[in-house]
């Protein structure tokens, strides 16, 4: 299992953001490709029935339990080409919040602005974000602005259009490639200006308090959490 | 800065010079005239209001419409409708209706392209391709009540035609099937989670000039009576992004006028944006439409 380095450890704090080349390559990426297009076509009809009820969004497609659909998504929980750098920066006690397996559809806006998710009152709240195919730029990447997380740094401002934003910068990326960030910074998705989806997903993390996630929440996949290392990463059971 | 309605229904009975389609909603034996509404808006101290064609597509349909526009023209402005079946060759359609200049723009549901938000988006293949080309060409005024299915487009055409004026009604909440139906009162209610989840799809065009959004039909999409404090969330996320130039408050009349009646419907800017300063709110009550619609001074 990867950790940081003394350098990537830095760069994490200043900046709240860390890219992470090649985090999940050859047949784990092999296979978690082919697995993410066989759940999202399992799950569209659902999924465009509820965009013309009006109760899906459209301007994402999420595949809905994704963990309880296929093992590779749980394995990607605490893949060791990140989990290490995120265990090591929540000081060794983490939990999952949510798994998002998403698709991007091609729009010239954003379905989202600059925002971070969470206030510093919370937990330090992380996120990973796995490139499943090549996302240029242009492609609906991942935009951050560094430094945008310490609690001194005050709000970013409201711009139009997104890459208005000051100081920000762009990831793109290859498919298994990751970025890590810390969600009390300033983030979005740059817009999709291609012709191609961007697939992606992006795992929630925490570091742990207590109640924060019930016992219950991941209780469908508890049978495949046999480790104490996972049943804790997963809040199975009281602390 | 005027006070402007800048979304509302009028229509007479059904009669030979006054044809209209009929339904539960609209009998053959009801009118809400121009006049019962210049009455309401004088007695709240409304000035103006945008008048948008009710009761049937074809030009005939809209002849109470121009009656009203010509009897009153510093006071109203008009939106009209295209027969769904004129969409292919709309443009006669809409330059006859607004060749006097007071109907200004049109109102469509649908925009036409691919239910699937994955498939490539050419917006020529979407069928309303040519009233917006058309509305580009002619600097109509484009008036959007969405239906859910169609809202991922949206951005595509406002791509295309930036330049046009594009106002989304009732707060910009896009419908979805199955979720229409009618109140108590015989009023439209749509049963919508708010935020509505539509809102990935449109928030994001606040990046556009052009775009407005209506604060009105609260009582259709609200669980709660007037002041409908359950939509506050909402009106202050469209105030943060879009901002009060680009916001226009509305009334709906005259389906509120009994419950919770015009008067407070005057009132519902104040109850759920209470921290707008003056300026924000002479913008939202009527400088946003006096400017983006082009509406004269009243006293011309």
């Amino acid at each position: 299992m990867r950790r940081p380095t003394d350098a990537e450890r830095q760069e994490w704090e200043d900046n709240g953001v860390l890219f992470l080349e090649n985090a999940i390559v050859g047949e784990d990426l092999a296979r978690l490709q082919t697995t993410f297009d066989r759940c999202a076509a399992e799950a569209r009809r659902e999924w465009l029935e509820g965009i013309a009820k009006g109760t899906r969004p459209a301007a994402h497609f999420d595949i809905p339990r994704p963990l309880e659909k296929d093992d590779v998504f749980i394995d990607l929980i605490d893949h060791p080409g990140w989990y290490g750098f995120l265990m090591d920066f929540a000081d060794e006690d983490l939990i999952l919040l949510a798994p998002q397996v998403r698709t991007l559809p091609v729009s010239p806006i954003s379905y989202v602005g600059w925002h971070p998710d969470v206030p510093h009152t919370t937990p330090l709240h992380m996120k990973a974000q796995i490139y499943i195919e090549d996302v240029p730029a242009d492609g609906g990447a991942f935009g951050y602005v560094p430094g945008s997380h310490k609690p001194d740094a005050g709000a970013c401002p409201v711009v139009r259009p997104l890459d208005s934003m000051p100081g920000h910068k762009v990831y793109p990326g290859k498919a298994g490639d990751v970025v890590l960030f810390n969600s009390y910074g300033w983030h979005t998705s740059m817009v999709n200006r291609t012709l191609k989806p961007r697939k992606s997903i992006i795992l929630i993390y925490e570091k742990w308090s207590k109640d924060r996630i019930s016992t219950k929440h991941f209780a469908a996949i508890a049978h495949k959490c046999t480790t104490p290392d996972r049943r804790r990463l997963f809040s199975l059971d009281e602390r | 800065m005027p006070i402007i309605d800048s979304h509302l229904h009028v229509f007479e009975k059904l009669s030979d010079e006054f044809p209209r389609e009929v339904n539960d909603q609209c009998p053959a034996d009801r009118a809400e005239t121009a006049e019962k509404l210049l009455e309401v808006m004088a007695a709240n101290g409304v000035d103006q209001a945008i008048l948008t064609q009710i009761g049937g597509t074809q030009l005939t349909h809209h002849r109470y419409l121009q009656y009203c526009l010509k009897t009153y023209p510093n006071r109203f402005r008009g939106i009209g409708l295209i027969p769904r079946d004129e969409w292919d060759a709309p443009e006669d359609h809409m330059d006859r209706l607004a060749e006097n200049g007071d109907i200004i723009g049109f109102r469509i549901n649908e925009i036409g392209g691919s239910a699937d938000p994955l498939s490539q988006m050419d917006v020529r293949t979407f069928t309303s391709y040519r009233i917006w080309k058309h509305a580009a060409k002619k600097n109509y005024v484009m008036w959007l009540y969405i239906r859910a299915k169609d809202a991922h487009q949206v951005a595509f055409m406002v791509r295309a035609f930036p330049e046009i004026r594009a106002v989304f009604n009732h707060l910009m909440i896009c419908p979805g099937e199955g979720m229409f139906s009618w109140d108590g009162e015989g009023r439209p209610h749509i049963n919508t989670p708010v935020p509505p989840m539509t809102r990935y799809s449109m928030l994001g065009l606040h990046e556009y000039p052009n775009i407005c959004v209506h604060l009105s039909g609260q009582y259709a999409f609200s669980q709660e009576a007037w002041p409908y404090r359950d939509l506050e969330s909402w009106h202050k996320t469209l105030l943060a992004k879009f901002g009060a130039d680009k916001l226009m408050w509305a009334t709906d009349f005259p389906w509120i006028l009994e419950d919770p009646g015009y008067d407070k419907l005057v009132q519902v800017i104040d109850e759920l944006l209470p921290d707008l300063n003056a300026q924000q709110k002479a913008e939202i009550m009527g400088g946003t439409a006096k400017r983006v619609l082009g509406f004269p001074d009243v006293a011309d």
